[in-house]
């Protein structure tokens, strides 16, 4: 008997006018100890059929037949008495965003006893010697038990609730997008040490999550969920190595891959099915390119193909449509001529010297009138960083090292502190005294988040317009050129877009009328911060497409800034890899990615995930947390977590001209040779020989 | 920035208020176009020589940087010096007036604060209920409504029609209790405590209600609230979490309600005829006892500084995640 039965389920939310069908007949069974993995984009019902298992579905929504056994115990059937015992008790819980899901105004140690002691009946000295014990198993400091959640950084948030998930050793933990919203490398880590304890533990786990690669690595059995309904599950590795539903073809071939260059990124077109009524066709019929009369009737059922199960009325075709899934032209995207690519970089349109941008650390007024330095966050620190039209240049980096900072400064929405910019070979104040409008239409700029960027009362036609109304253009005019880039931009045809609100599109297709915002001036310099990392995979690529596009056809240059580096690898001709406000490495994309030469690029080159689930990673377990950016020490910043360090790196800072190979720079006394030696192997040896180390934050040498 | 540091320096800051203030009330009084004496002389009751010698009696012929010296030491001394009106010190008239006023606005604003803020987050923890619906109705119109009318209302029903309770002061006219304990643990002065007491709390309990109810209905869907229910607490026990981190607001709001509590509800104390502090400075001010009313502003002020003092100090230690040196 499995653990967890999950048997037909459906699931509705109860809508003002309508339901929306969020599960529909999902069916899957986890064994003890196993890893099971859900995988899908937003609104395919993952995190629905999680909670629905916790019994923590919202008050709207309703498990409307089918049943969950959990150890052959019914949980539909139980009252909320009953679910206080279950929960925690037998399954725990790992929330998706540890930023918030911890009691701001209770220490941690009294969150994780808090849980034990609600169904254990121990003393509380006893409990607190359970939460040391927790803390230390996944790698937290247990003298810190008494600290609030705001003292901690994201990942050890998140190593304080998978603590919390082993406080009562749960026979089944579901986590549910544990990783999403930390860096690759704290991901790296937190997935070790989930895995690990795991292992040690012999619970099972079901794991949720849109990143494939992340599936993939981790998970035994999977489910590839899609508008509610499962379109394919089996045994990680044959679905992802032969899948035989479109629909995962589609969701691992959008998925980047770090070393994948040059290819042309496949996007699934269209959007999400309508719920709102249980589907009567297949619901992966309207984007898929192998639809034919059969799908529109009737959904799929999940038949046995190879060795997994499938929802596809094709099954029988599943090769040859593997074969054509590779092939970014089934997905109707126009492949582009590769060599005109290359050869469109033009005159240099950006060019910074030494930027910097200190933020001043606020210090008493006593302080101030004694005449005391303040302390300075540097978060850009001697940048040079150049761009040519029809180029794009990423910019990489985990959280807080600066990139939108940069990004900000370049685009004088934010003053610099130091060094130089100059655009199209004029220096930027020069630009700014001559005319402020005519600098905004050369420089634009596109923002994180497509559901905050636009105004959600303006129509897509005032939106895109407005800018060209702000630089007092005539009517016709306006409308020529609003409806020439709002084509261009992807959304055709124009006319049943231009009088939409915002709330009316998808993420994808707001973020692409916020290109076409910023890209209707036509500017020469496009900088971009993150433009897709709140998009699913499918929609991620078509935005990237976009970018490739204008940068090639308008010769645009773009300043393109991600943490993502599979989909930087894909769209930047040279990268720039930031730590700490400094560049560690700049090349092109192809040399960084392929020869690493900055202990700290590797390190994060080796960190992102794979969705080959034949690629055998070794996990990237670099010690310690980036140091507090204020008042840094003196010597190379990356030296106090770096497994290459020697004393010169703690005495003097290297230039990026320190280690050169034609256009290739990195800032670094001892570049890497050999990844795997030099730093992976050193890494989990370092771990090993002083675990306790690692608990101090890394902080010392 | 320790603690330490951080208290002292904002007791620091709230001194360095109260010692504006009080200056403030000095310049003020003293650019009044005419001085408590003039009017005798003008009614001819008073020779321009004995009104010179009055002045000397008060100290108003020194210098203005000597006067404003001697009189912010007596302020910091508590020294409030005579009545004119009255002829006996101001302390005697201020300080039992004030009593009265916190005797009655203390336990009522403590008691609207505690089952307000309670019900408002039960009322903001079930949404769209009946309860939520009614009692934010009751409450905004005891809030909308002046307290005078609240209270004019409360005498007509409780006084005048149904004969219960004494409509009028704070004791009956034949009590005489001698000190504080004997005025104030009576069965006399819990009947004439009751209608105003009633009237404060429902007329502070909107503030609070929806202080509290807002302040849960944001909290809720928070990601860590689920995590809470997950771990298996109770409705309860969620609610109380929801309702711990709801806190700040309406600690804040009571502590600088309570700094306003020393002005009294002046319209409360007249329609009751409840003898305390604002009835006091109305009648000090009609009467042009100018150290009267220096001394009743004086301790408003301080009332004020001390509690905002006392919502920063709160702050701190209610919310980790604010830094002392925040504040």
């Amino acid at each position: 008997m499995s653990l967890l039965e999950v048997d037909d389920v459906k699931i509705t939310y109860r809508m003002p006018g309508d339901d929306v069908h969020a599960v529909n007949n999902v069916s899957f069974s986890i064994d003890e100890g196993d890893n099971y993995g859900l995988v899908g984009e937003s609104g395919c019902g993952k995190s629905t059929i999680a909670k629905s298992v916790l019994g923590l579905l919202d008050d709207n929504g309703d498990v409307r037949s089918g049943s969950i056994r959990f150890d052959g115990r019914e949980l539909r059937d139980l009252s909320e008495r009953d679910w206080m015992s279950v929960r925690w008790e037998d399954i725990a819980y790992i929330p998706q965003s540890a930023m918030d899901s911890l009691d701001p105004v209770m220490s941690v140690g009294a969150q994780i006893r808090q849980a034990i002691r609600k169904h254990r009946d121990v003393s509380k000295a006893k409990a607190d010697e359970r939460v040391a014990e927790v803390f230390e198993m996944v790698g937290l400091d247990p003298t810190r038990t008494g600290d609030y959640p705001h003292q901690f950084s994201g990942g050890m948030r998140q190593r304080v609730t998978i603590a919390m998930a082993l406080a009562l050793d749960p026979d089944l933990i579901i986590a549910d997008e544990p990783t999403t919203g930390l860096d690759v490398i704290v991901q790296d880590k937190i997935l070790n040490k989930l895995m690990e304890l795991q292992e040690e533990l012999g619970s099972s786990l079901l794991l949720i999550t849109h990143d494939v690669g992340v599936v993939a690595e981790t998970c035994d059995e999977v489910s590839v969920l899609y508008g509610g309904k499962v379109m394919e599950q089996g045994d990680t590795d044959r679905v992802f190595r032969n899948p035989t539903n479109p629909y995962t073809m589609g969701l691992k071939n959008a998925f980047p891959e770090v070393d994948e260059f040059d290819e042309q990124a496949i996007s699934i077109p269209g959007s999400l099915p309508d719920l709102t009524e249980e589907p009567t066709s297949c619901v992966f019929e309207n984007r898929c390119p192998f639809a034919t009369e059969e799908c529109g009737a009737s959904h799929p059922d999940l038949v046995a193909a190879n060795e997994q199960l499938s929802a596809c009325h094709h099954v029988d075709e599943a090769d040859e449509m593997r074969d054509q899934a590779k092939d970014p032209e089934t997905w109707g995207i126009d492949v582009r001529n590769e060599v005109e690519r290359t050869g469109g970089v033009g005159d240099v349109i950006l060019e910074t010297d030494g930027l910097e941008k200190w933020f001043k650390q606020p210090q008493g007024i006593l302080d101030d009138f004694r005449g005391k330095e303040p302390d300075y966050v540097k978060a850009v620190n001697s940048v040079d960083l150049t761009v040519h039209e029809g180029e794009i240049v990423g910019v990489a980096g985990e959280s807080g090292c600066g990139k939108s900072t940069l990004a900000e400064v370049i685009a004088a929405l934010q003053d610099r502190t130091g060094g130089e910019i100059t655009i199209d070979a004029t220096p930027i104040d020069d630009l700014l005294a001559e005319n402020t409008k005519e600098f905004r239409s050369q420089v634009q700029f596109i923002f994180q988040d497509p559901f905050d960027s636009l105004n959600p009362r303006q129509r897509v036609r005032a939106a895109v317009s407005e800018p060209l109304k702000i630089q007092g253009h005539d009517p016709e005019t306006i409308d020529r050129r609003v409806r020439q880039t709002v084509e261009d931009v992807g959304l055709k045809p124009a006319d049943k877009y231009l009088d939409q609100l915002p709330a009316q599109l998808s993420g994808g297709e707001r973020q692409r009328v916020a290109i076409a915002q910023a890209l209707v001036l036509e500017p020469t310099l496009l900088i971009c911060d993150e433009p897709a990392s709140m998009l699913d995979v499918s929609l991620k690529a078509n935005i990237l497409n976009i970018l490739r596009e204008m940068a090639d056809d308008r010769d645009i240059g773009i300043v393109y800034i991600s943490h993502d580096l599979a989909s930087l690898t894909q769209i930047a001709d040279r990268l720039a890899v930031m730590y700490l406000g400094r560049i560690a490495e700049m090349g092109a994309t192809e040399d960084v990615v392929r020869t690493p030469k900055h202990p700290y690029t590797a390190s994060l080159l080796a960190a992102s995930p794979r969705t080959d689930p034949d690629a055998d990673r070794k996990r990237v377990l670099l010690p310690g947390e980036p140091p507090n950016p204020v008042n840094l020490p003196t010597g190379c910043n990356f030296a106090p977590r770096c497994p290459k360090a020697g004393e010169q790196c703690y005495r003097g800072d290297p230039e990026r001209s320190e280690c050169t190979e034609g256009d290739h720079e990195a800032a670094c006394y001892f570049p890497v040779e050999d990844v795997e030696t030099e730093l992976l192997e050193r890494y989990i040896e370092a771990r090993e020989d002083d675990v306790e180390e690692v608990l101090e934050g890394g902080m010392t040498p | 920035m320790s603690f330490r540091r951080f208290l002292l320096k904002r007791t620091l800051i709230a001194a360095l208020l109260t010692l504006i203030a009080v200056s403030v009330i000095f310049a003020t009084l003293r650019m009044l176009p005419a001085d408590p004496f003039s009017g005798l002389v003008a009614s001819g009751s008073l020779t321009p020589d004995e009104v010179d010698q009055i002045r000397a009696m008060y100290g108003l012929d020194e210098p203005i940087y000597v006067q404003y010296v001697k009189y912010i030491q007596n302020l910091f001394t508590f020294q409030f010096g005579i009545s004119l009106t009255q002829q006996r010190p101001v302390g005697e008239i201020i300080i039992p007036a004030l009593v009265n006023t916190m005797v009655l606005l203390l336990p009522a604003l403590v008691a609207t604060a505690i089952v307000s803020s309670l019900a408002g987050m039960y009322a903001g923890w079930n949404r769209g209920s009946w309860f939520e619906q009614s009692s934010i109705v009751v409450t905004t119109v005891f809030r909308a409504t002046p307290i005078f009318v609240t209270g004019i209302l409360f005498l007509i029903i409780f006084s005048y029609g149904l004969g219960w309770l004494p409509a009028f002061g704070m004791r009956s006219p034949l009590a005489n209790p001698d000190g504080y304990l004997e005025t104030y643990l009576s069965v006399d002065f819990l009947k004439h405590y009751l209608l105003p007491f009633a009237a404060t709390v429902l007329f502070y309990s909107g503030d609070f209600l929806m202080l509290a109810r807002n302040s849960v209905v944001e909290r809720m869907g928070s990601e860590f609230l689920m995590l809470h229910r997950a771990k298996g607490l109770s409705e309860m026990e969620q609610l109380g979490r929801a309702g711990r981190n709801s806190l700040l607001p309406l600690v804040t709001y009571f502590a600088l309600r309570t700094g306003m509590l020393f002005q009294g509800v002046i319209t409360l104390e007249v329609v009751f005829a409840w003898p305390g502090i604002g009835r006091a400075l109305v009648q000090a001010i009609l009467n042009q006892d100018y150290p009267t009313v220096q001394a009743a502003v004086f301790i408003m002020a301080l009332a004020v500084i001390i509690m905002n003092l006392t919502a920063d100090v709160a702050y701190a230690k209610l919310d980790p995640t604010v830094e002392a040196g925040d504040v």
